[in-house]
């Protein structure tokens, strides 16, 4: 029996034929960038996925681990893969406590499950990442991925007060705990948060709540960029707490225009500012941003509100596979800057974050990939101009091949690297996807 | 000291910044908790460089070296227990960079929180961690110890506020992690150095995240004839999704503490007081404080008034900041413990500290961050009483196995330090403790930054429980 072979009877073993998959037919099904694993396996267990790296890691076998696959083009192509480790199996509900406003789940645990869950007792987890609600908690975790109400609730780093973890050495650790507030040892929920499942596989998460608001609306006018950049400005240092403050160039709206009670000339803004709250701090929200954005401003509630605030949540969500995505993180003053630099162009769209410093932009059609490309480099020089930095966060496989997705030169990357050899010294995790192959 | 090493950090910071003198060492041998440790030098630094010359004389000599900022955690953190060169930062007070367009400070780590508090607040703006001890402690201890405060229940801990550090490695490298901009690619350097304290290196400048104040704010005041219906009350205002600013309690110990050294008013003939503040637009907290107020009466609060004038805010507040120190003047011999627990749990928590203080015969002055189920219990003692601190000890062990036993942990803000690595091992597994340990030989694999702290010995963390 060849080395691979006794690999995979060894994985096979640990989680029973019926959850291990290696008939090409099937793992196809699980390719990325044209990489299509040898295997997949659906472990039941944090043990069971501690077992499973410990003998992909003295194999040296490598794994990629999965959630339900919505993110999986992030990150740079992948070296070929060994094993992917899904987590579709496992996505039981550990421990919720409503009344605590905390939540334990697998890493499995869809965000759409977990919302519902928390949603009957009036709560919600306040992470709205781009795509679909089938993205799992893991995975939204190892990614660190927020959305549109990040100015208000923050990003998982934010949001995980615990975790559960296994490593490449076949042992299960958890870091932090149940509490809100806990500083005892090291914050090791920060090093496996973000680090695209390098580092380890989180099984489970705790993971603070917030009481779904009584009332939200969206407060939204079409200006001219100077002025959509001066209500930013307003409402950024007012003490309004909107939730949500996004702007959106003309080429970005043409996916929701229609739908929305306001005209989008060209060489214009789309300003949303989401307001969400109780009853009493609304109408004054509502009424201070509707006269600061002047005449035009109109108000949004109810279904209309929740797909304008969809529409911003998939904005930065890859429109087909291999459409092109790119983030800009800058200083949160030079968000527009930013939007204006890529507004400049024909078929460029682009919606800033602008209560975070974050933009996403794209070409609406990513034919001509050395035009792209060059863009792309533009948009980082600009980035780094501002303050910044810019990664491409989805992109055709040729085109992840080409640009440098994360950046050029990485800062302390021999910490980082020292880290990754710390818990994953056979180097097996992760199929070179984050930067410098991590 | 080693003569060489000596001539060294004199070398790095001047001659009048390296102190040797035995009445400045004694200065410098503990902080605010019951360690203690003479160093063979004291630093004051001025510059990231000087710091950095600093470490690597240590590095170089393989001496201990252990940052300072004002002394005042209470875990033992900045107690040189190891001996060693004490970097004391307090030169290092500079704010590099007010930049309010994009809402961040740039600021040397030893700036004290509230100096930067009331440069921040005239532009309208605050840094939301705000200790207790804010007239004194450092940011750069705040950092360190990743510090909360009675307003932390809305906004968070000190490391949701901190987006880049530099940092001084125990190698004498100068690192920047971090910018004004957010989520840069790479493992999150920043969250990790955060609550590090000091055991992964220095840190000598950090980026701030700044917010607006709020446009109001509303106080409620409520006294309780037992302290469990005061943590019934935070327990159900947490339930009802109501976030307040803060949500704090002092117990009777503790009020008749402040009555006696800083008078407020407050009645002593209750078993507790809860303050609640809310936050927000003007005109738009009556409702969630006449709610807050209503749950308290419903606990059968002997009162629950909402506060209606910016004196009487102050005044409370002041009255909850002094508690501390009030307290340590009513019993010098005070043994601090900091054990955090689920929300929900806060009543039978607090039923078993009250029997653990009778059994013991002990006074433990109560106070709680209790919106975060953030428990201070303050053990008194006698130190002229040769079993006062045995007992206060017994005592303190039994309150974290309490926070264990309900899936709470063994300190909410105030920092591992020197007290409590052995109790570490009541929540953590070995192994979990060695995943941490492989971290902290990353960023120090000679181990010469603050030693002794935070991890329990590899042969203690063995033994299983403490
Ligand atoms: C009256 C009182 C009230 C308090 N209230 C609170 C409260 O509400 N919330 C709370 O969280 N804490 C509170 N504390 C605890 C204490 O104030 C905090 O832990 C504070 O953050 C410590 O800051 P410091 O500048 O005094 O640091 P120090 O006590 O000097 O040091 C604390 C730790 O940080 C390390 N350190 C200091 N500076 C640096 C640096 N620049 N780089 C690397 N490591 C460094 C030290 O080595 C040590 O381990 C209170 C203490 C007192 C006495």
């Amino acid at each position: 029996m060849t080395a691979l072979a006794s690999a995979l009877r060894d994985l096979e073993a640990i989680v029973g034929e019926e959850n291990f998959l290696t008939a090409t037919q099937t793992v196809s099904g699980y390719q990325i960038d044209g990489q299509r694993p040898v295997a997949v396996a659906m472990p039941g267990s944090a043990e069971e996925v501690a077992r499973l790296l410990r003998t992909a890691s003295e194999q040296g076998l490598s794994v990629l681990l999965r959630g339900s696959g919505t993110h999986l083009y992030l990150g740079a192509p992948p070296t070929p893969i060994g094993m992917v480790l899904s987590f579709a199996r496992m996505n039981r509900l550990v421990e919720y406590d409503a009344e605590d406003l905390t939540i334990t789940a697998e890493a499995g645990t869809t965000l759409g499950a977990l919302q519902k869950t928390v949603g009957e007792h009036g709560q919600i987890l306040p992470l709205d990442p781009p795509g679909p609600d089938s993205a799992t908690l893991g995975g939204i975790a190892a990614t660190n991925l927020s959305g549109t109400m990040r100015m208000r609730y923050g990003s998982p780093r934010d949001l995980v007060i615990g975790l559960r973890v296994a490593l490449a050495d076949g042992t299960v650790v958890k870091t932090g705990g149940k509490t809100v507030k806990n500083v005892a040892g090291y914050e090791l929920n920060k090093l496996f948060v973000s680090s695209l499942g390098t580092l380890g596989a989180i099984c489970a998460l705790t993971m603070r709540l917030t009481a779904q608001p009584e009332a939200k609306q969206i407060v939204l006018a079409s200006l001219p960029p100077p002025t959509a950049a001066e209500a930013v400005r307003h409402l950024l240092s007012s003490r309004l707490d909107i939730a949500t403050l996004e702007v959106a160039n003309s080429a970005a709206c043409r996916r929701i225009a229609r739908a929305l009670p306001v005209t989008l000339g060209p060489d214009r803004y789309l300003m949303f500012a989401g307001l969400m709250g109780d009853r009493e701090s609304l109408p004054r929200q509502e009424s201070e941003v509707l006269h600061l954005l002047g005449p035009g401003a109109a108000r949004i509630q109810g279904e209309d509100a929740d797909s304008a605030w969809a529409f911003l949540r998939n904005a930065a969500f890859p429109a087909a596979p291999g459409s092109v995505v790119a983030r800009l993180s800058v200083p949160l003053s030079k968000t527009l800057e930013a939007a204006d630099a890529v507004s400049s162009w024909d078929g460029w769209w682009a919606v800033a974050r602008a209560g975070s410093g974050f933009l996403h932009a794209g070409p609406v059609d990513s034919g001509d990939l050395a035009d792209v490309n060059q863009r792309l480099l533009h948009l980082r020089q600009t980035a780094q101009e501002l303050g910044g930095f810019a990664v491409l966060e989805a992109g055709p496989t040729e085109l992840k091949r080409e640009f440098p997705i994360w950046g050029e030169n990485v800062h302390d990357l021999d910490l980082m690297q020292k880290l990754k050899e710390t818990f994953d010294p056979t180097g097996v995790l992760g199929c070179g996807r984050f930067l410098q192959g991590l | 000291m080693d003569k060489r090493a000596l001539r060294g950090l004199r070398r790095a910071v001047g001659r009048h910044n390296a102190l040797t003198e035995p009445a400045d060492l004694l200065l410098y041998s503990y902080d605010s908790s019951t360690a203690r440790g003479m160093p063979g030098a004291v630093v004051l630094p001025a510059s990231t460089e000087e710091v950095a010359a600093v470490v690597k004389v240590c590095a170089q000599h393989g001496i201990p070296f252990v940052a300072r900022g004002a002394g005042t955690n209470l875990s033992g953190g900045s107690a040189p227990i190891r001996g060693g060169v004490v970097i004391a930062l307090s030169r290092m007070n500079r704010v590099l960079d007010l930049d309010l367009p994009n809402q961040r400070a740039v600021v040397e780590a030893g700036v004290v929180n509230l100096d930067l508090q009331n440069i921040l607040a005239p532009h309208g703006l605050q840094f939301c961690p705000d200790p207790a001890s804010q007239k004194a402690s450092t940011i750069g201890g705040n950092v360190a110890e990743n510090a909360g405060g009675p307003h932390c229940l809305k906004y968070g801990v000190t490391v949701n506020h901190v987006l880049g550090l530099t940092v001084v490695l125990p190698s004498g490298d100068i690192r920047r992690f971090g910018s004004k901009a957010e989520d840069a690619p790479g493992y999150d350097l920043v969250g990790l150095f955060v609550g590090s304290e000091g055991t992964f290196g220095v840190t000598t400048e950090m980026v701030l995240r700044l917010r607006p104040l709020p446009e109001s704010t509303q106080i409620v005041v409520a006294f309780f004839d037992t302290l469990e219906a005061a943590g019934g009350a935070v327990s159900r205002i947490i339930a009802a999704g109501m976030v307040p600013a803060a949500l704090e309690i002092m117990d009777k110990a503790t009020i008749e503490a402040v009555e006696a050294s800083f008078p407020s008013g407050l009645p002593t003939d209750v078993e507790a007081v809860l303050l609640i503040e809310v936050e927000g637009l003007e005109g738009a907290l009556d409702g969630q404080a006449e709610r807050c107020a209503s749950i308290c009466r419903e606990l059968e609060a002997r009162s629950a008034e909402i506060g209606r004038t910016p004196e009487e805010r102050e005044r409370l507040w002041s009255a909850r900041r002094s508690a501390f120190g009030a307290t340590a003047r009513l019993s010098p011999a005070m043994l601090v413990t900091d054990a955090t627990v689920p929300r929900t749990r806060l009543p039978e928590v607090l039923r078993q500290i009250q029997q653990i203080e009778r059994k013991h015969g002990l006074r433990i002055a109560k106070i709680f961050h209790a919106g975060d189920g953030n428990l201070h219990s303050n053990i008194l003692f006698d130190r002229d009483d040769p079993d006062g601190l045995r007992r206060a000890e017994a005592a303190a062990t039994e309150i974290f196995h309490v926070a264990a036993g309900v899936e709470g942990t063994i300190t909410g803000e105030h920092g591992v330090g020197a007290e409590k690595p052995r109790f570490m091992s009541l929540i953590y597994s070995r192994e979990d403790i060695e995943a941490q340990r492989k971290v902290q030989r990353v960023f120090d694999p000679a181990g010469i930054a603050n030693p002794g702290k935070v991890l329990p010995e590899p042969e203690a963390a063995a033994e299983g429980t403490a």
